[in-house]
């Protein structure tokens, strides 16, 4: 593999790219039409695998690509296709029928909470040297051995949890 | 270092050029094998042979018309074929097709890149393959279109599971998933001889990925016309055509250089070898279509889901074992 | 190679057949319903009041036992309308029964049969469409060969077929003022066709069922599951319809609940032709019907006609060449059918390539025999054309002796022993024995469902009694066993072939004076033979002068393709498409 650890211009490539990934992002979110909002989040998602590559973890951002680029969205493009989800009429939600309504108008509250949190996150966080070239998600084997070992309890949860939605799955389509 | 850049950004347009050439007669040497097993002569008209009849056939794809459907969303039915054709053309970067070689007295690899995750890499462009296939089914506004594409997606996601299984247990033995790595464990032996029932699993779910006879239900002419690419024409549908033959020789070359050896072998330079395998896995490819029916699509589930999926599961947990016992 | 076939060899009849006897027949009817039946002209004659329960008792009286309605057609008499049925037993493979109905000029109206015979449903549909009787009590009495909006009913004598019928030969209309206007100029909406009263072209739309939205919501198909239900239209443009045929299909999912065929996109009037044609022009009209067959069809009309010219034989020899032309017509359209059949289920075009490789070397012989390799034209009142040039006969035998059962082998060999087109063969598209016999299919389609009905056996023309040949059936009724069927018959043709071809005497070819014009005596006629899709009929009616006052083509395509729906019904668009392979179809007879 040609040495990348000088590629110049590397900041700016890292600009560009996320300013791209934060507009797929915004894309997806104003995109009335339900393949096309998919499609910029599939695009958000490969620039977001750019991102993991600069941090030179490039067995996450292959990972990142077959799994959610690949499998995840190909099924929701699958289950938007075969129900042929018309383009969304914002006005059609809003009736007195609707009982979401009321929970609806909480969803700005929501998410001005969250984007506080993540702002606070993101602040506290210090910034990792842009070359250090050690972070430990640099190869497989150490991802391996750190699920393994340290984080071995929550991937095993995690697993069973799947696992759950899965079996949880096949029963409510079996019962109809 | 920007020596570096210059070299591979020469690699990649010379493979380029490679490849697209090697997909035009890889269509015409499967027209005359095809001709051949059904008591036809094919095409012989252009050139010595019929040599110029890709040539012939690319500029009048070039001059066709090229529509589009009234109803289709213009912006995706542009990108689908677009799409089919980066990824299947991407997805050779990884392949390492021959030894390093001397040119004018530079060391040149004779790969793209041999990154630590290639084996990953090509499972990431595979599984974009399908977004081409889906996105020119939905653009279309086309009933069997639709239906093609929803078929496909089915395929290629249920394929990918056996098709990944069968990989893994080969990155197990060779320790790496490198495909550099990978060519040069099998030094000694190859892997088609130490797991055999991995490459017959792999290579049905290749078969499967790529949508050929007799998985070729996508596209299935007697049923759904055309299926996903039934509305294209022009250079739009060259692109399909042109994905489609990418990924056959794609899926070949992997085959060669997991199970095969790779660029390995006696007297002949590493590339040759390679190549000639290359040839082999096609005309296999060729054979099978003009041989096989095509099976039904629940029947194609079945398959999948029933019978290559729980043994390649089988497999791998055999072969971790064994790699386990013997301490590698 | 062995087959799962059974091959029964059912005993000729010899017997005086009561069906034939329409006077004990009508006594029959006459004993449960006064006065329904009477006989007229060796045919029985229903009061259309009393028809279904009529119908009933010939179909369920087992000293009748009419189970199969082979033909249904109507005749446009000056002062009357009748409707002509064709009964057999298939049982005791004898008939025909000749039933006729009468309805009165003004407002001819018959009632439905289709609850007797489900296989009436598309034939009286044809006669609603042609001739314009109503018949009352039909689930889905449409047009069916002609488009809604067309005004009417072209078998009709009063009807005059624009341009060719018209009063004066209106030169002045097809070139107006000697400028040639091309007719895609003037046709359909311009003064080459009638148009109803107040339709507008422009603005027609095609009607509702035909115009579905994508997606139908919320279809409520069982109790409790609500899911929607997708209407694909396959064809008329569609790469395995075999020419332009459409199938509305109502999917479930892939499952498709409900499939109705639309045809009458090639239809050409070919009986209205017929009638305009004197009797030998239309020898080479029969050529365009089953274009795979066109041996068979010659032989099929010359059989009617000779019905009804008493004072002709046939000489041996000419009956001996015309059952070759027919064996070896059989051959072709089964290599072909089979082929078709594998291209079908998606094997690229490599079994199609070998059969037409076999059916070339046929062709040949029909090209030394006729001058044409598909249009043969070959039969005559009497006889056949011409005779077979000296290098026909070694060729014949060559093909017979060596080549075929070679091939048929071969053909035989790649297929049944392919797993996956066991896989898709295997209890697709089951059509029982009862559902066989009571949507009226005929030939391979019959016999797959285990009917042993062939009319080479159960009503032999020519000189079929001579030979020694087996019916093969089928067990199960389903894809795979209609292809065992065809194969087994290829067989049996290649045995009655090499027993025709060592007994061929010398001598005449023809009898009786060559002309252009043929004395036909007045009289009606139905004569059929074992085409290769089936049972193909011509019903052949004569004033006496120089044209056929009526001419029906009974088409084995346009019978099996009503079993169709019921064949598919729960099977995928996949099924489907092999379905209709198996039945082999035809749209030139179909749509006539």
């Amino acid at each position: 593999m040609p040495d990348l650890s000088n590629l110049p211009y590397e900041q700016a490539i890292f600009y560009l790219v996320s300013a791209l990934a934060v507009g797929c992002a915004l894309a997806m979110i104003l995109s009335k039409n339900a393949v096309h909002a998919a499609l910029f989040m599939v695009a958000n998602f490969g620039l977001v695998a750019v991102l993991y590559l600069l941090l030179r973890a490039s067995f996450i951002a292959t990972i990142q690509v077959i799994v959610y680029a690949g499998a995840i969205m190909v099924l929701f493009l699958f289950v938007i296709m075969m129900l042929n989800v018309q383009e969304a009429d914002p006005r059609s939600s809003r009736g007195p029928q609707d009982r979401l309504f009321t929970l609806g108008s909480l969803a700005p509250l929501l998410g001005l909470g969250l984007l506080g949190a993540l702002a606070y996150v993101a602040l506290g966080v210090k910034q990792p040297a842009a070359t250090s070239g050690g972070l430990v998600f640099a190869n497989i084997q150490d991802v391996g051995a750190l699920l393994f070992t340290r984080y071995l309890y929550p991937f095993e949860i995690t697993s069973l949890l799947l696992l759950v939605a899965m079996i949880g799955a096949v029963v409510l389509a079996k019962r109809r | 270092m920007s020596e570096d850049i210059l070299l591979i950004v020469i690699k990649v347009a010379v493979l380029i050029v490679i490849l697209l050439t090697v997909v035009a007669y890889t269509v015409y040497v499967e027209r005359r094998i095809m001709a051949r097993m059904q008591s036809r002569i094919g095409p012989n008209r252009v050139g010595p042979f019929g040599l110029l009849q890709p040539l012939a056939d690319i500029l009048k794809l070039i001059f066709k018309e090229d529509l589009t459907p009234a109803g289709a969303d213009k912006v995706t039915y542009f990108l689908a074929p677009a799409l089919a054709a980066i990824t299947g053309l991407a997805a050779f970067a990884v392949i390492p097709f021959g030894n390093t070689i001397d040119l004018f007295g530079i060391k040149v690899n004779l790969f793209i890149a041999d990154i630590n995750v290639g084996l990953l890499y090509l499972f990431a462009m595979s599984s974009l393959a399908v977004y081409g296939i889906v996105l020119a089914g939905w653009s279309s506004n086309n009933k069997y279109s639709l239906l093609g594409g929803v078929r496909s997606s089915a395929q290629m996601i249920s394929y990918e599971l056996p098709l990944g299984l069968a990989l893994v247990s080969v990155v197990l033995a060779a320790g790496s998933l490198s495909l550099g790595d990978i060519v040069k464990a099998q030094a000694n032996l190859w892997f088609i001889v130490q797991q055999p029932l991995s490459f017959v699993i792999y290579f049905i779910c290749a078969i499967a990925e790529t949508n050929r006879a007799p998985f070729d239900l996508p596209e299935a002419e007697t049923e759904l016309i055309a299926g996903y690419h039934t509305e294209y024409s022009s250079l739009k549908w060259a692109l399909f055509f042109l994905a489609e033959y990418m990924a056959v020789i794609t899926v070949s070359a992997t085959a060669v250089t997991i199970f095969f050896g790779g660029w390995q072998g006696p007297f002949l330079p590493g590339w040759l070898w390679f190549v000639i395998k290359l040839s082999g896995f096609i005309f296999f490819f060729t054979w099978m279509r003009a041989t096989l029916p095509r099976l039904r699509f629940d029947q194609l589930m079945r398959l999948g889901w029933k019978v290559l999926l729980p043994l390649a599961a089988l497999n791998l947990v055999v072969i971790a074992g064994l790699v386990a016992a013997m301490g590698g | 190679m062995s087959t799962e076939v059974k091959v029964v060899s059912p005993a000729p009849m010899t017997v005086a057949t009561p069906l034939k006897d329409a006077a004990a027949v009508a006594a029959r009817i006459n004993e449960k319903f006064a006065n329904a039946a009477s006989v007229v002209d060796g045919s029985l004659m229903v009061d259309s009041s009393q028809l279904v329960a009529v119908a009933t008792l010939l179909r369920d009286d087992p000293g009748i036992g009419a189970d199969f309605l082979e033909d249904l057609t109507s005749i446009d008499w000056p002062d009357r309308f009748e409707v002509v049925y064709h009964l057999y037993n298939l049982t005791r493979q004898e008939g025909p029964l000749r039933m006729k109905v009468r309805a009165d000029k003004a407002d001819p109206r018959v009632p439905s049969t289709v609850p007797v015979w489900p296989g009436a449903d598309l034939m009286e549909r044809e006669v609603y469409d042609m001739m314009g009787i109503t018949f009352a009590g039909h689930p889905n009495l449409k047009r069916i060969l002609m488009w809604e909006g067309f005004q009417g009913h072209p078998l009709r004598k009063d009807w005059k077929e624009a341009y060719f019928e018209e009063e004066k030969k209106p030169f002045d209309q097809r070139w107006p003022e000697g400028a040639l206007v091309r007719a895609e100029n003037r046709t359909p909406f311009k003064d080459n066709i009638v148009l109803p009263s107040g339709f507008d072209p422009t603005k027609y739309t095609p009607p509702a069922e035909d115009n579905v939205p994508l997606v139908e919501y919320n279809q409520p198909l069982s109790g409790e599951m609500k899911s929607q239900t997708l209407i694909v239209n396959m064809g008329p443009q569609h790469p395995s319809t075999h020419g332009v045929f459409r199938m509305r299909v109502r999917l479930d999912g892939e499952r498709i609940v409900d499939l109705q065929p639309v045809i009458g996109y090639m239809h050409r009037n070919h009986e209205k032709i017929g009638e305009r044609n004197a009797w030998l022009m239309n020898m080479p009209y029969t050529d365009r019907l089953d274009y795979l067959c066109s041996m068979g069809n010659n032989f099929g009309y010359a059989i009617a006609v000779e019905k009804l010219m008493p004072d002709i034989k046939v000489p041996e020899r000419a009956e001996y060449l015309r059952v070759i032309m027919a064996e070896f017509t059989r051959i072709v359209n089964h290599f072909f059918a089979l082929g078709q059949l594998l291209s079908d289920m998606g094997a690229f075009f490599t079994p199609m390539l070998y059969a037409i490789e076999e059916r070339e070397w046929m062709l040949d012989l029909f090209e030394m025999a006729s001058g044409s390799r598909m249009m043969c034209n070959y039969a005559r009142f009497g006889g056949v054309a011409r005779d077979v040039p000296p290098e026909f006969m070694p060729l014949a035998n060559k093909l017979v002796n060596d080549r075929l059962p070679r091939a048929i082998d071969r053909f035989d060999d790649y297929i049944a022993t392919s797993e996956i087109v066991l896989a898709r063969a295997q209890n697709v598209g089951i059509l029982t024995k009862e559902q066989a016999i009571a949507l009226s299919t005929v030939g391979p389609v019959l016999r797959a469902s285990g009917v042993p009905y062939d009319v080479r056996r159960a009503e032999p023309y020519s000189i079929y009694d001579r030979f020694d040949f087996d019916i093969p059936i089928g067990t199960v009724g389903d894809v795979y066993d209609r292809y065992l069927v065809r194969i087994a018959e290829m067989r049996e043709s290649v045995r009655i072939l090499k027993q025709a071809l060592r007994d061929i005497p010398a001598g005449e070819i023809f009898a009786g004076r060559k002309g252009w014009q043929v004395k036909i005596q007045k009289g009606e006629a139905y004569g059929r033979i074992e085409n290769p899709k089936g049972a193909t009929g011509f019903y052949v009616v004569s004033d006496g002068g120089t044209n056929p006052y009526r001419y029906h083509i009974h088409a084995p395509s346009f019978i099996n393709i009503g079993a169709l729906g019921t064949m598919a019904k729960g099977h995928t668009v996949a099924d489907t498409v092999i379905i209709l392979g198996s039945v082999d179809i035809v749209l030139g007879e179909l749509d006539r």
